[in-house]
């Protein structure tokens, strides 16, 4: 991308080209983030929904001032000769062309809506992929919206995996499934740059785009730092249950699997979700040891660790959320579900100055197994 | 898309749009979209959210003007 970033500036400032980046990812604003490290000023569109309907990317599309596809998959040695093989050609203007199509900003005011609306199309077109994995995307979408419900995640999960049933060319639809999946045998540095990023963006002296939602551990190829460095437990912390239970009365936890529909045998990414309750306006106290959540699973399931820790932030108190994510290879014998009891052990706080506590939250996540 | 991910879509869905060119959404099709991008074809009319601000923005409204279309991922 510097590459044709650095090939196309003389065009732009003489009028000449534009250049629009249109992105792929289930949250654009990783993708700001990478222009913005790279110091590529492009507008950005949203396309998480995938509604170019594409196998794969990157792509590189040279249009012409009427609006017709001139050249697909542009490699990177065209940049050099761009000039004089696309942008001073003359091309014949055709006969009539398309009108803007709004039909999506004109109809669907809200995730839930365009969710009851992509299930329909899903009903329609029960061989449709593209309509699987739009469905799959806006539930995700929802997910990490203040809208969100707890089955949201795995619902994305269930429909993104049969759009690549469906059709299992598609590169893109692939790439999603992945970047919440099990580890790989080669794990995929989905992305690992960000740390880079931010560390050069805030080199220059700039402050670097927040985003709504940090990449969990299943999309770096080398885990968090962080957690390589925290003092996860080698013996049970609570062997005796004897912390007081929260509820969700302060911290509510969900539990996704990915994939949603696993077979005996297979190996599963679980994640696990803890939220503030914004109700009781409870806050992680971050002045002590961060969060611990310790697995206990039954015989004849195997996790990639038993205990595990979410680093704390680097305020006093925080309320973001917070993930903690491993793999479950299910027994070849499973049928049904297999469940995982567990706990999570933290300190939490009552608002800000509030009265701080440290307390147990149960956990049993359950996977649903189909033979 | 930065906070609040699809909130800042749904701001720009729920904000009011230019004349609509097509009266039905483009998932309630009865054939399905078309597949991949084709050289000699119209590129997709369809509007797409600024990932700036959710604004809707079509490819056709860069008419007029030669445009280089960067597709990717940060992945």
């Amino acid at each position: 991308m510097p590459v044709w970033h650095a090939a196309l500036q003389p065009y732009e400032k003489a009028g000449q080209v534009a250049v629009v980046a249109i992105v792929q990812d289930q949250h654009p604003d990783r993708a700001r983030l990478f222009l913005q490290w790279k110091q590529i000023g492009w507008p950005v569109l949203a396309d998480q929904l995938d509604l170019l309907n594409l196998d794969t990317v990157p792509l590189t599309v040279a249009v012409d001032e009427y609006g017709i596809v001139r050249f697909t998959e542009l490699p990177m040695s065209a940049a050099k000769t761009i000039g004089e093989t696309f942008i001073t050609q003359t091309y014949p203007k055709p006969a009539s062309t398309p009108a803007i199509d709004r039909g999506l900003f004109q109809t669907v005011r809200s995730w839930t809506q365009a969710i009851g609306i992509f299930s329909q199309d899903v009903q329609r077109h029960p061989t449709d992929g593209a309509a699987e994995f739009r469905l799959g995307s806006a539930y995700r979408a929802r997910y990490d919206s203040p809208d969100r419900r707890a089955t949201d995640f795995a619902d994305a999960e269930r429909h993104w995996s049969r759009a690549l049933e469906i059709d299992p060319n598609r590169y893109i639809w692939r790439r999603r499934v992945q970047q919440y999946g099990p580890r790989m045998a080669e794990p995929y540095a989905f992305f690992d740059w960000i740390r880079d990023a931010r560390r050069e963006i805030a080199a220059r002296g700039e402050t670097a785009i927040a985003l709504a939602v940090e990449p969990g551990d299943s999309e770096f190829e080398t885990p968090d730092p962080r957690l390589a460095a925290a003092r996860v437990p080698a013996a049970e912390p609570d062997p005796r249950g004897r912390i007081r239970r929260d509820a969700g009365e302060f911290i509510g936890v969900e539990s996704t699997a990915v994939p949603a529909e696993p077979a005996p045998g297979d190996t599963v990414r679980v994640h696990v979700t803890f939220r503030p309750n914004a109700r009781t306006k409870a806050h992680w106290n971050n002045s002590v040891d961060p969060l611990v959540y310790w697995l206990a699973p039954p015989a004849g399931v195997r996790v990639s660790a038993r205990a595990f820790v979410a680093p704390n932030a680097g305020t006093e108190v925080s309320q973001e959320t917070r993930t903690v994510e491993y793999d479950v290879t299910l027994p070849h014998a499973a049928n049904g579900r297999v469940t995982l009891p567990g706990y999570a052990l933290y300190y939490v706080c009552e608002d800000v100055n509030g009265v701080c506590m440290y307390r147990r939250h149960d956990i049993t996540v359950t996977i649903p197994v189909t033979r | 898309m930065k906070i609040a991910a699809a909130v800042a879509l749904a701001a720009a869905l729920a904000a009011p749009v230019a004349q609509p060119a097509t009266p039905r959404p483009i998932w309630a099709r009865n054939n399905p979209l078309p597949h991949g991008l084709n050289r000699g074809d119209a590129f997709p009319t369809l509007a797409l959210p600024s990932a700036d601000d959710g604004h809707p923005v079509s490819i056709a409204e860069f008419r007029g003007k030669k445009l280089i279309v960067n597709i990717f991922a940060s992945w």
